[in-house]
């Protein structure tokens, strides 16, 4: 497929310039596609992105985790299983499968975005079930805890977890770690339930990121230590395609918490999210509209700036956290089979061990791409 | 691939002589029969029946085909065999353009010695009181080069664990049961069958009715499980079919015209149980296309999904349809010009390992019914239940269909296109002569 960059026009000649050196997407050119992430059950719809930050149990260190949200029938948040596609020989191998309904998992297993690996090989990710592919069915969730050879050890639940949804944010220290995780699930109704002023699905404006610190003794799986509501008040509501549209990506710099606010069509920052002891709310805006179509996953390249993929068309969004300036675009996914291209198939995202290619799920194919220079 | 202008027998004295002479061997009468009409041209469009491969695999692709799989409901070998026999002269008489069984006589199922079909056991000259040997819509017609392809699914030889009729030993390696693929939607009512039956013609009437006279004739021994028509436009002889997504369909195939070809990858040889040595295995899907979805789609894209021009048939990147594929070039940015997603690059031989196999598909329209699509955007309602009836034919399916699909299922742009609802794998044995017929070697018969 044909991809082109596009540059924000609407800028003066010598910021285009300025924007252009520094601009990583400029230099990205090539885009393969690693692997099939579809399952032996058939499970659907990629949705996280996560490179293994070190080798332990089923995983090699620069393995990409995948999971999905979607089982063999395409309904949304039934998905089961994980993934592990190695690099090097595009090979994959199932990491872990659940069954559908899990007890410990209020409204069963369909696993989101919000997945990470951490330095001492636990993998977290995050359960936001449905049982008919539409937020009606839909269940509170959880927290999903495995091993590094896939097996599930503990489950974490609570009032302050309700549709973990879109990618973590992480610090880890190894015997310490701090997760940021949206909830994206708070009180949302069926898609049927229609706000009559948008003629959409109704807004709730409940959904929170939760800060969840953990400590980590060796041979025993996390264990909670403390969990912080650091922003809330975003808008999330129901979608027939999308199943549910609310705050989705993080992305830490130094202790500012970036949001990809997908109701309001943002990014916003958290001040302080590391150790404030309150809500900011909904924090401050650094971009807004512009390249964004409604702004999905977020990751942090090599040279500090921000890419977002975007839901509404099949682009990744650079822009630069410290001006909020937007740098480029560049087609990832130009599939026509969607209008505009791309429109649906993009959401989990994360950027390759070399600081500027990145991977991306492709869910219009149900493949892994690598975008490289 | 050159599809029509291929008559076996070119004049209408070659015709009479050859089928007087086949009559015979068969043991069949022939005097007082009903006739195929007298062709006003010379050419009388006959395929033959008996040979040593079954026709319909090789034979020039007839505008039409009626499929149908059976399920058996005896429980007895015997009974299998016995309706293997009537089928097979059925079917040689029908390619010759006479009906089923003689029209003097009753209908004559191949139950007919059991005693509930006593009744229809006797000899009525002119006979307009019992139930008629054929049902007569082919009186008239010209045999429209009829063949009659006969296949033997994996549950003929083991069922639900149950080795029903002593064959489970004989059930060839190749005869596997299909794998899963990516993205199959497979429905029970086009899905798998003990026995396959391919009628081709280029008369639609005279394949079904080939059909029709062979399930009345199977009455109490085999029932219709699931049946699929299909059909090719009539376009020039010279020029590769379009199928339903207005694209050429059929460039690349191996050619049946030589023999060494087909040898190599569509005939069982020495690898293979006697009775599979000149016959080759069957692979259906019945692959429904989101039609609406596609038309709304740019030709430029819809060129890109496929990899070759729409209008002349060319690969991407070259101007004539029977242009090699050159799957390394690449764009200035080091992208293939023919994507890696492409349909005809990931179907072709070169980057299967050589596989290959004989493609002899027909479209299929059965009307419109609700479904829901099942790629972005998910569009549901009212549509074609239309697309392709794929045929193929293979020396080996693990290294034929089964191999090349397993790569296609998963990454093929055309995917978000096409949804595969149903498949078959059958063994078609090798061709009779008119003192045998299809499958007896297997039986021992």
């Amino acid at each position: 497929m044909k991809r082109a960059i596009l540059f924000l026009l609407a800028t003066a000649m010598f910021d285009m310039a300025e924007a252009h050196a520094a601009s990583v997407l400029e230099g990205l050119h090539r885009h393969t596609t690693i692997a099939s992430t579809v399952t032996e059950n058939g499970d659907l719809n990629p949705y996280a992105v996560v490179v293994a930050p070190v080798s332990a149990g089923k995983i090699k260190k620069g393995d990409i985790l995948v999971d999905n949200f979607n089982n063999q029938s395409n309904l949304q948040g039934t998905g089961t299983t994980i993934v592990i596609i190695n690099r090097a020989n595009k090979s994959v191998s199932l990491f872990a499968k659940l069954p559908q309904k899990l007890p410990q998992c209020p409204g069963g297993v369909g696993l989101t975005t919000a997945m990470t690996m951490l330095s001492s090989g636990w993998v977290i990710v995050g359960s936001t079930p449905s049982t008919d592919g539409t937020t009606a069915t839909k269940g509170a969730g959880c927290l999903l805890v495995f091993d590094a050879n896939g097996k599930l050890t503990t489950v974490w639940k609570g009032s302050r977890i309700n549709g973990p949804w879109g990618n973590m944010a992480i610090i880890d220290k190894g015997s310490t770690a701090t997760l940021f995780i949206s909830m994206s699930g708070f009180d949302v109704p069926g898609p049927d339930k229609i706000d009559p002023k948008t003629g959409e699905p109704v807004t709730i404006n409940k959904a929170i990121v939760l800060r969840v610190d953990l400590a980590i003794s060796p041979g025993a799986p996390p264990k909670v230590t403390g969990q912080t509501i650091v922003a809330s008040g975003f808008g999330q509501r129901a979608d027939k395609d999308a199943f549910l549209i609310g705050p989705t990506g993080l992305a830490l710099i130094g202790n500012t918490l970036y949001v990809s606010d997908a109701v309001e069509n943002r990014i916003v920052a958290i001040p302080d999210a590391a150790t404030r002891k309150d809500s900011a709310g909904t924090g401050r805006t650094v971009t807004k509209d512009g390249l964004l179509q409604r702004p999905l996953a977020l990751a942090v390249t090599g040279n500090g700036h921000i890419l977002a993929t975007n839901a509404k068309n099949g682009q990744v969004v650079e822009f630069d956290p410290a001006s909020g300036k937007q740098l480029g675009a560049q087609w990832i996914n130009t599939n026509q089979a969607q209008s505009p291209p791309g429109n649906g198939n993009l959401f989990g995202l994360a950027m390759a061990p070399d600081g500027k290619s990145f991977y991306s799920v492709q869910d219009d194919v149900n493949t892994l791409l690598e975008t490289a220079p | 691939m050159k599809r029509r202008g291929h008559h076996p027998f070119t004049t209408r004295r070659q015709f009479l002589a050859r089928s007087a002479t086949l009559a015979a061997a068969a043991g069949l009468a022939t005097a007082g029969e009903t006739k195929a009409q007298a062709p006003s041209a010379a050419v009388v469009p006959v395929e033959p029946f008996w040979g040593e491969h079954q026709s319909g695999i090789v034979t020039p692709a007839q505008r039409h085909s009626y499929f149908a799989a059976f399920d058996l409901t005896t429980s007895k070998r015997s009974d299998v065999a016995d309706l293997l026999r009537a089928w097979t002269i059925a079917a040689a008489r029908m390619a010759e353009g006479k009906t089923a069984q003689p029209l003097e006589e009753s209908l004559k199922p191949v139950m007919v010695s059991k005693p509930q079909a006593k009744a229809y056991d006797h000899y009525q000259p002119a006979n307009l009181t019992g139930v008629a040997a054929d049902s007569g819509e082919s009186l008239g017609l010209s045999p429209a080069r009829l063949t009659v392809t006969f296949g033997f699914g994996p549950a003929l030889f083991v069922k639900d664990g149950a080795d029903r009729y002593e064959l489970a030993a004989q059930r060839p390696s190749a005869l596997v049961d299909m794998p899963r693929f990516v993205g199959d939607q497979l429905v029970e009512g086009h899905t798998g069958g003990d026995l396959s039956v391919q009628a081709c013609a280029d008369d639609q009437q005279v394949a079904f009715h080939a059909v029709r006279q062979l399930a009345r004739i199977a009455a109490d021994v085999a029932t219709i499980r699931w049946a699929q028509s299909g059909f090719l436009p009539d376009g020039p002889a010279h020029e590769t079919p379009r199928n339903l997504m207005g694209f050429k369909d059929g460039t690349v195939n191996p050619s049946i015209t030589e023999p060494a070809a087909m040898a190599k990858f569509v005939w069982v040889g020495e690898e293979g149980p006697g009775w599979m040595r000149g016959g080759s295995y069957l692979v259906v899907r019945r692959i429904r296309m989101a039609l609406e979805h596609w038309d709304r789609v740019n030709t430029k894209f819809q060129e890109q999904t496929i990899g070759r021009h729409k209008y002349s048939g060319a690969p991407l990147g070259k101007s004539s349809e029977f242009d090699a594929l050159d799957l390394d070039t690449n764009d200035k940015d080091g992208n293939p010009v023919i994507a890696e997603n492409a349909h005809v690059r990931l179907a072709a031989a070169a980057t299967n390992d050589g596989a290959q196999f004989l493609r002899r598909p027909y479209s299929y329209n059965d009307g419109v019914n609700v479904t829901a699509e099942r790629w972005p955007p998910w569009r549901q309602g009212l549509e074609y239940d239309a697309g392709l009836f794929f045929i193929s034919y293979q020396r080996d399916p693990r290294n034929g269909f089964i191999k090349v699909y397993e790569r296609m299922a998963k990454f093929d742009m055309m995917n978000q296109f096409v949804t595969h609802v149903g498949s078959g794998l059958f063994a078609c044995p090798r061709g009779a002569n008119p003192d045998s017929f299809i499958g007896r070697e297997l039986f021992g018969a």
